[in-house]
């Protein structure tokens, strides 16, 4: 392989793998300074550029994710209703579907689990140091945390946070559901 | 640059998935693919399948860039979830099943008439470039995620249901190159794809699985269409090896048709109650009997499950109504309308000729999926009348375990030894693409692989001479030129009698195929044959241009064919006196 070729290899390589181009940073440049490598300068990428998108102001995924509870369960539809002129049996046929789907919808964005696996009502171990942010003690808690506690709330996690992404102007992100006329 | 990954496709006719395996590796690692599409406009969410519609939108959605991706600006036209959920509000606008119109060749599939009868003014694409705008979208899916490999650089290996004849392959192949796909992509039938997915989940330890004589039966059951295949077990030079003997007719019939069944059955309870349905409300129907299917064939303590129709506008709780579906109304419908018990030697029952056929998709006119395979066995039974030993099952009907027992149940009945359900995992979302990766993967690193050649005889059409009669078509023979289980990489010499080819027009051949006869050898000449056996498909033609070699107004020729290493079938016509050859193609148009 003559120079060129070596040199157009490297490239590639420090290019699209992490690794080799810390390595590369390390080897050929000036050793990085403190622990945060510096980021590597990019050069031209071989194939031209996408347009640059607007970046995305705060909060647009919220209204993405109420769209998609919507879109995908009708979710504002149901709980922007006065429930006050239905009895309680024609609201539960209604819910058990959008249930159905909210759940599904929010099973595939966050896939949420619970925290603990033992049931609730039962008597769980407190480690010395546990973590307070995904264990929290109510009652009278003393000075010192027993070694036991009865759990009476198993907690959420979300697994991922997979929201859709919004490839549109910013404004338009409100629009949660268009309205809809029959032709 | 070297090809570093295998890509397996699996073009579905309602989903299509991507998976793919690193050629690098000792192990095939199959991963899928993971496909960003639009979801509603401006919204762009990744899934591991692209639902096979395409939506045809208008200028406002151009000009709004509504339904822009990250590598495509200005688009007026959207594939995958978008375009499945507008195939509810705007089915004027909507292509879907594009895969099923590939092979009937009642229409012409290059020309635009797909969505099927929209209305005047609205825009129609081809069947061929629907195909070509999923396998388009999914290039683009791997292009964007590997910018460094593109698709075009790859080992490809794309699916296509078993039943498809040589023409349908053809037009998916030219859909391909269309998309960007290379030149060397390699079609796979489906089934085939399933049991390879089968094998790379038990490695060498499959051997312990089967046994010299067995049969597999591969039963797909997918959205649209139904496809069987019949594997053997043979033993060579001491190693079992795997051969597809048999592959089915394509049926049109699959879980879409179950969740309308379904749909249509509640809707009648609705009516009970005096509720109408409008049309948006029978979509929904259908998409709530699709979940409630699943629960009442699952839950045998569920008497009845309601089921509910949300209202219509923001309005939804006044407006939803509700009706109990018994759970034994459910069973029955579902599972004796389309797995019904019957004997062996059942037939699927022929439907009601109604005077005037319009001219859609030729869908079953019997539901029942084990007639058709009773029928699919019998036409395949061999002279040592081998019975059916395992059963691998694919394709998302077969989420619910009330069919795959009911098909099983009905197996049993039929042998005399009850065939066991394949042991391990029956992948059937993705078990195909996977499939048709490991496929590629072990193409290169040396691994099992089914034996078959192709699945169907071919034949010419030629005129036999005689007195013509005024007004009627000269009588027909059929001349085989490819016989079934011809191998790839291999060519044929037709023996047959010389046809004389006009120059300087147009020759025009009719062509057909059979999946069922196996002993036809090339050569043979067939004066008189069964409709149920033989089926016509898109003709073939040629041109002999006039040149100085050629002196006589016509040139006495022979037929050659060629199935490639890509599993591609080459007619040709050759004239031993001259020399020269002319490739025969595939005449697609609609017949006059």
């Amino acid at each position: 392989m003559g120079r060129l070729g070596t040199a157009l290899t490297l490239f590639f390589k420090i290019l699209f793998n992490r690794e080799t181009a810390e390595k590369a940073q390390a080897v050929l440049l000036l050793p990085a300074a403190g622990e945060a490598p510096a980021p590597t300068t990019k050069p031209e990428p071989p194939k031209p550029a996408e347009p640059p998108k607007p970046a995305v102001p705060r909060g647009v995924d919220a209204l993405v994710l109420l769209a998609a509870l919507q879109r995908e369960a009708r979710f504002l539809d149901l709980f922007q209703e006065d429930l006050s002129s239905f009895a309680d049996a024609q609201i539960g046929a209604a819910v058990r579907d959008v249930h159905r789907d909210t759940k599904a919808t929010l099973e595939r964005i966050f896939g949420i689990e619970r925290l603990r696996d033992e049931e609730e009502g039962t008597s769980i171990a407190v480690p010395a140091g546990f973590n307070p942010l995904e264990l929290r003690l109510v009652g009278s808690v003393g000075a010192t945390p027993p070694e036991t506690a009865r759990l009476v709330h198993a907690g959420w996690r979300a697994t991922k946070c997979e929201l859709p992404k919004w490839n549109g102007q910013p404004e338009a992100a409100k629009i949660l559901a268009p309205a809809e006329a029959e032709v | 640059m070297p090809a570093n990954y295998v890509v397996g496709i699996d073009l579905g006719t309602t989903n299509s998935v991507v998976a793919y395996a690193s050629l690098e590796t000792e192990q095939a690692e199959v991963e899928l693919l993971e496909l960003p599409q639009l979801i509603a406009p401006h919204t762009i969410d990744s899934r591991h399948s692209l639902p096979s519609f395409v939506y045809l939108g208008g200028e406002a959605e151009k000009s709004q860039q509504a339904l822009d991706l990250p590598w495509a600006d200005q688009r007026d036209f959207a594939v995958g979830e978008i375009a499945r959920r507008q195939s509810a509000d705007a089915p004027d606008r909507t292509v879907g099943g594009a895969k099923s119109w590939l092979s009937h060749h009642k229409v012409d599939r290059q020309q635009d008439i797909l969505p099927w009868n929209a209305p005047e003014g609205l825009p129609q694409i081809s069947p061929v470039e629907a195909t070509r705008r999923y396998l388009e979208h999914l290039a683009a899916a791997w292009n964007a995620k590997f910018p460094e490999s593109s698709l075009q650089e790859q080992t490809v290996v794309l699916t296509v249901p078993a039943s498809f004849d040589a023409s349908a392959r053809e037009l998916t192949r030219e859909a391909a190159q269309g998309a960007g796909l290379p030149d060397t992509l390699v079609l796979l039938e489906e089934p085939q794809a399933a049991v390879y997915a089968w094998l790379n989940h038990w490695g060498e330890k499959w051997r312990k699985q089967l046994k010299v004589n067995d049969r597999l039966l591969v039963c797909d059951v997918g959205g649209g269409t139904t496809d069987l295949t019949l594997v053997q077990v043979d033993e060579e030079g001491g190693e079992l090896s795997l051969r597809r003997v048999a592959v089915g007719n394509h049926l049109l019939v699959g879980g879409d048709n179950m969740d309308l069944a379904m749909a249509f059955d509640v809707s009648t309870l609705f009516a009970e109650k005096g509720v109408n349905l409008d049309p948006w409300q029978s979509i929904s129907l259908w998409h709530s009997c699709r979940a409630a299917k699943e629960t009442l064939l699952q839950d045998e303590n569920a008497d009845a499950q309601p089921i509910s129709v949300l209202g219509r506008g923001s309005k939804l709780i006044g407006g939803t109504v509700t009706v109990d579906v018994p759970r034994d109304r459910a069973l029955k419908l579902l599972l004796d309308g389309f797995f019904p018990k019957c004997g062996a030697d059942a037939h699927p029952e022929r439907g009601h000729s109604s005077g005037f056929q319009e001219l859609g998709l030729p869908y079953e006119s019997d539901p029942a999926i084990t007639r058709h395979l009773a029928a699919f066995l019998q036409a395949h039974r061999d002279e040592a009348e081998k019975p059916v030993t395992h059963v691998l099952f694919n394709g998302g009907v077969f989420k619910s375990d009330a069919f795959q027992d009911r098909l099983m149940e009905v197996l049993a009945d039929w042998n005399t030894e009850a065939p066991q359900r394949l042991a391990g995992p029956h992948d059937l979302d993705y078990a195909v693409a996977r499939g048709a990766a490991f496929y590629g993967w072990a193409k290169r690193h040396g691994g099992i692989r089914i034996r078959g050649g192709t699945a169907r005889a071919y034949y010419i059409g030629v005129e036999r001479a005689g007195l013509a009669i005024p007004g009627a078509p000269r009588p027909l023979n059929l001349v085989n030129v490819v016989p079934i289980g011809m191998e790839e990489g291999t060519s044929i010499h037709v023996p047959s009698q010389e046809v004389g080819l006009i120059v300087g027009e147009t020759a025009k051949f009719r062509f057909f195929s059979s999946p069922i006869r196996k002993d036809d050898q090339p050569g043979q000449a067939l004066s008189r044959w069964d409709e149920e056996e033989i089926a016509e498909t898109d003709p073939l033609e040629t041109l002999l241009p006039k040149d100085d070699a050629i002196q006589e107004s016509s040139v006495p020729v022979t037929f050659e064919s060629k199935i490639t290493e890509l599993g591609q079938l080459e007619l040709w016509c050759v004239s031993p006196r001259t020399g020269g050859r002319w490739k025969l193609e595939f005449n697609v148009r609609e017949d006059d």
